[in-house]
């Protein structure tokens, strides 16, 4: 039973992180498509790059650019409990057409407005009219919205050059979002797309034209939360290997008299060593089936909470499940390998005399 | 070597075993030779290396030096495993049954080792222990049997496989005389009946001495 706990408690911690981490990457693709951005221009290494406002001309001269909108983005506590996305707009980016106002409306530039998305207003208990300070100022909320995404649900825009005094970029921003036009007949979106690329890169040098799919799934916050659940979840399942694995090993000692009979009575080495691994192997999968369970319930925990939940969803997809289940069954095969081969390798006679 | 159909059913040559890198010394050089349908009994004072003698022609156990041979070929050549599968059927003091198995299901665990469907498994599992008397201990687990009945399950699991040697290792040692006088007599009806070779380890002179063939071990040799 213990071994069993301890296999899930692994499953579990793999389910919820490696779930937590995805969900964040499935969130970024989501923030990107659902504003029609299509490539983000930004420096090359950097995820919180910083670059002149003013090459933004340059970037709305390219012909094949429609909209480009300089932004800047971070993270922000706003509270001890409560952090979000902050993100600096200017009041006529495309980027507004993608939120739906559950009550007032846009902010201006160059006042001190900001709106919030519809989960942070709950969880910071704010609505229009209300006042949220920022880093010792006073902001106004003019309006709430109902984001695309929980990243953009669980956030705040202010207008850029606010964030820039806030964060002490004036005349910086960190990076621009870009619409493009519609590719030409004739020619596929993939090729458009690099031609695009070529001819943004072309006309910022130094800067780094990144498909918005690409950047959803690469930057170095969603890299960073894939390292952190993967490594974690590696070191919990390495925990519970070494549990079933101990589990074998004395299921092994306790029935060495069982196996000498088994081997007496003509079962191959293999045929033992088969019977061990299955039985390794049912522990693990039991441990990944409860553990399944475990880590949906860690997720639907997270999503409570107003630190996280503006970064998870509790949705699990089929192949994160797959996953849990092809490992929770090989760690069961792993674990069981050496006492397997010990087992099988128990000479009859041996066996037979054993207390 | 091939198989000789002239050959005698099980044969030892020169047989040696010696544990403890060579310190103790079981068997010194053992000839002996059974033939198919013989029913032997060998007998010997404890630590005579009776029990070793029946380990090696049941293939547990590995000798030291000498050979084991089958219808005349090598025990290394048949594959130990397959000969106690096909060949063998184990009858041991101490039952040795699988605690956490029903009656029924220890008979079947030989069949598994020779791929007996699941259906011809059950049935014949349960042949055999109406046969032995236990029709109405088929679900038994054996701490729910008394020793004789545990011994009678030992023996149905035994014939699983319809073997042509019993190998017994003092097969009454933790019976009462009644349940003694009727697992010999089960076994020699058995011997009888298949027309089986029956080879008993025991150290129980009147069971020793009911067998048409007594040998006699003292301190590893076979006495004349």
């Amino acid at each position: 039973m213990l071994t069993l706990i301890g296999i899930s408690m692994a499953i579990g911690a793999f389910v919820a992180l490696v779930g937590f981490s995805r969900s964040f990457e499935g969130e970024w693709m989501r923030l990107y498509s659902s504003s029609g951005t299509d490539i983000a221009v930004v420096e090359k290494n950097f995820l919180n790059s910083s670059v002149n406002q003013s090459l933004t001309d340059k970037l709305r001269a390219v012909p094949l650019v429609e909209q480009a909108a300089p932004m800047i983005f971070n993270l922000m506590d706003l509270t001890p409990e409560v952090n979000a996305i902050a993100f600096g707009w200017l009041d006529d980016t495309y980027e507004f057409n993608s939120l739906t106002f559950e009550s007032g409306g846009r902010f201006h530039n160059n006042k001190p407005e900001v709106i919030l998305g519809s989960l942070l207003a709950k969880n910071l208990n704010k609505k229009v009219g209300d006042t949220l300070n920022l880093q010792g100022s006073a902001f106004t909320v003019v309006g709430i919205f109902h984001g695309g995404t929980a990243l953009e649900a669980g956030a705040v825009i202010l207008p850029l050059d606010q964030m820039q005094q806030l964060t002490s970029m004036q005349g910086k921003v960190s990076g621009f979002h870009v619409r493009l036009r519609p590719a030409p007949a004739g020619e596929s979106s993939e090729i458009y797309l690099k031609r695009a690329q070529a001819e943004i890169e072309a006309a910022v040098p130094g800067l780094n034209a990144q498909l918005a799919s690409d950047r959803a799934s690469n930057n170095q916050f969603v890299d960073l939360a894939h390292a952190v659940a993967w490594g974690t979840s590696a070191i919990a399942l390495a925990m519970g290997i070494l549990g079933i694995a101990n589990t074998m090993a004395m299921s092994v000692f306790e029935r060495t008299r069982e196996i000498g009979i088994l081997r007496a009575i003509g079962w191959k080495a293999g045929r033992v060593m088969l019977l061990i691994e299955v039985e390794a192997a049912v522990l693990g999968v039991a441990g990944g089936i409860l553990g399944i369970g475990v880590g949906w319930g860690a997720l639907q925990l997270l999503s409570l909470m107003p630190k996280t939940n503006v970064l998870v969803h509790t949705s699990l997809t089929p192949s994160h499940l797959a996953q849990s289940m092809v490992i929770s069954l090989l760690s069961g095969l792993i674990a069981g390998a050496y006492p397997a081969w010990r087992g099988s390798h128990l000479s009859p006679v041996e066996a037979l005399r054993h207390d | 070597m091939t198989e000789n159909q002239a050959a005698p059913q099980l044969e030892v040559r020169s047989l040696r075993k010696s544990y403890d890198d060579g310190r103790i010394e079981a068997l010194r050089g053992v000839d002996l030779s059974i033939n198919a349908g013989d029913y032997v009994a060998i007998s010997g004072a404890s630590g005579s290396g009776k029990s070793t003698l029946l380990q090696l022609l049941g293939g547990l156990d590995i000798p030291t030096s000498g050979q084991v041979l089958f219808k005349g070929q090598t025990l290394d050549h048949i594959g130990l495993d397959d000969y106690r599968a096909r060949q063998l059927g184990f009858i041991f003091q101490a039952f040795h049954l699988i605690p956490t198995l029903r009656a029924i299901e220890n008979v079947q665990v030989p069949m598994l080792a020779t791929g007996v469907d699941a259906a011809t498994r059950s049935q014949r599992a349960e042949t055999l222990l109406v046969e032995m008397g236990l029709q109405h201990r088929l679900k038994q687990f054996p701490n729910e049997l008394s020793a004789g009945e545990r011994q009678r399950v030992a023996i149905a699991r035994a014939l699983a496989n319809n073997p042509s040697i019993l190998l017994a290792d003092e097969p009454t040692g933790n019976l009462d005389s009644v349940n003694s006088a009727h697992v010999m007599d089960l076994l020699r009806g058995i011997q009888k009946d298949r027309g089986m070779t029956l080879v008993v380890v025991t150290h129980e002179n009147d069971i020793a001495h009911a067998a048409p063939r007594h040998i006699r071990i003292r301190d590893g040799r076979i006495e004349a």
